[in-house]
């Protein structure tokens, strides 16, 4: 069972709660009778033979152990308190991740109207695709980024120029790409060629600057 | 319980980070056949035990059924590349990051000897912090267009000596690549923009 708009990692956990331990009778037999004949812990022998004599424990009082004992409930209420917080955490850290998302859209649009390739740290650079194809009918860019796979990033004709264009957030670092013309492939003209050709066409590379450079 | 829960709780948290910071999907494509992908899986992991980058490794793979190869030949282009890469590695140094390795490897596609990635790394001198993923790109490139490995090897290394930004190396082929379509030779279009490109860098302040 789910809430409606729970994400299933909150559904995982609901479901981990609510699942009932179940163990063997055998054991569950063996356990009690062990427990039964367990002798009967003082717990201030313990205290003083793991801490020190008793006036030793009277300068430093917090030095004693303290037991907590936690009822049925209580121990549930602990649990539900330890999955909140870990909630929690996960929650500020996807809303942390989100908003610098969201801060990245914003600031590679407004980049990519201006240089294309500029070095920003930690973030995805804008890298603008063109290719002059006047009698194509559809183009698709495939590469390294996009898993090879040509129905991801389709380009539209720019109407000013009627060149093909698409703009695509990469990462710093040496990208593999080729375009798909109609369904042929084909290296993009004006940028470097890479040097691998294990299956029978050239691809193209470009290259998206890191901070460091 | 709540050991296993907080277990839980942080590797839901951490899988989202990791999955965040990978580019490159790290599973093999259901097209290929079992043993097929056992192969592969063997190579791939042998080159995550050696340290080497291993998205390029995958990304191939993905090349591969896209361009529609068969499979032994994806296994071959697969096992060529781990080996560049391995060669890459032991040219540019354990500290070479693992874009600078593959760029590396393709450079070794291109012609180039591991002594020149190795003279290149030294012409870099002292300055670890500037990568040289751009530099072999472009050699990789020039010699993809017909220019002798060596020659371009030797004409980037001048510039890598002298400090030249990765926007230049980038300038330097784009002109030296005007010149081979505009009929000269490479011998002479690498000469007079290597000078070039040299004096520039000497009036620059």
């Amino acid at each position: 069972m789910s809430e409606p708009d729970s994400p299933r990692w909150l559904d995982e956990i609901t479901d981990e709660l609510r699942r009932e331990v179940s163990v063997r009778p055998a054991w569950r037999a063996r356990l009690l009778d062990d427990v039964a004949r367990a002798p009967k812990p003082s717990s201030r022998d313990d205290v003083d033979e793991r801490f020190g004599d008793e006036e030793e424990l009277a300068q430093h009082p917090a030095r004693r152990r303290r037991s907590i004992t936690l009822g049925p409930f209580t121990g549930l209420a602990a649990a539900a308190l330890f999955v909140t917080l870990g909630a929690g955490v996960t929650y500020m850290t996807m809303s942390s991740r989100a908003r610098v998302h969201e801060r990245e859209r914003r600031g590679t649009t407004a980049r990519a109207q201006a240089v294309s390739r500029t070095p920003t740290p930690a973030e995805r650079e804008v890298v603008r695709f063109e290719l002059s194809a006047p009698r194509a009918s559809r183009v698709a860019l495939v590469g390294s980024f996009n898993d090879w796979n040509p129905g991801t990033t389709l380009l539209s004709r720019d109407p000013a120029s009627g060149k093909w264009v698409v703009s695509v957030r990469l990462p710093p670092g040496r990208h593999v790409y080729a375009f798909v013309v109609d369904g042929d492939v084909t290296a993009d003209p004006d940028a470097p060629r890479a040097a691998d050709d294990d299956f029978g066409s050239t691809n193209s590379v470009v290259f998206v600057s890191s901070p460091r450079t | 319980m709540i050991v296993r829960l907080l277990a839980l709780v942080i590797a839901v948290a951490s899988g989202l980070g990791a999955a965040q910071a990978q580019g490159v999907d790290r599973t093999l494509p259901a097209q290929l056949s079992a043993p097929t992908r056992a192969t592969l899986e063997r190579l791939i992991d042998s080159a995550r035990v050696a340290g080497l980058p291993i998205d390029p490794l995958y990304s191939k793979v993905r090349e591969g059924v896209f361009r529609s190869a068969d499979e032994p030949r994806v296994v071959v282009a697969v096992q060529r590349l781990a080996r560049d890469l391995g060669d890459a590695r032991a040219a540019l140094g354990d500290s070479a990051a693992a874009e600078e390795v593959t760029a590396g490897a393709n450079a070794l596609r291109a012609g180039l000897h591991r002594a020149d990635l190795s003279r290149l790394r030294d012409a870099r001198g002292n300055k670890s912090d500037h990568p040289l993923t751009v530099a072999l790109v472009v050699i990789a490139d020039l010699a993809t267009r017909g220019v002798p490995p060596a020659m371009a090897a030797a004409s980037v290394n001048e510039l890598v000596t002298r400090n030249v930004s990765d926007g230049s190396l980038m300038s330097f082929r784009q002109s030296v690549e005007r010149d081979l379509v505009g009929g000269r030779s490479p011998a002479s279009a690498l000469d007079a923009r290597t000078r070039a490109m040299i004096e520039d860098e000497r009036r620059r302040p």
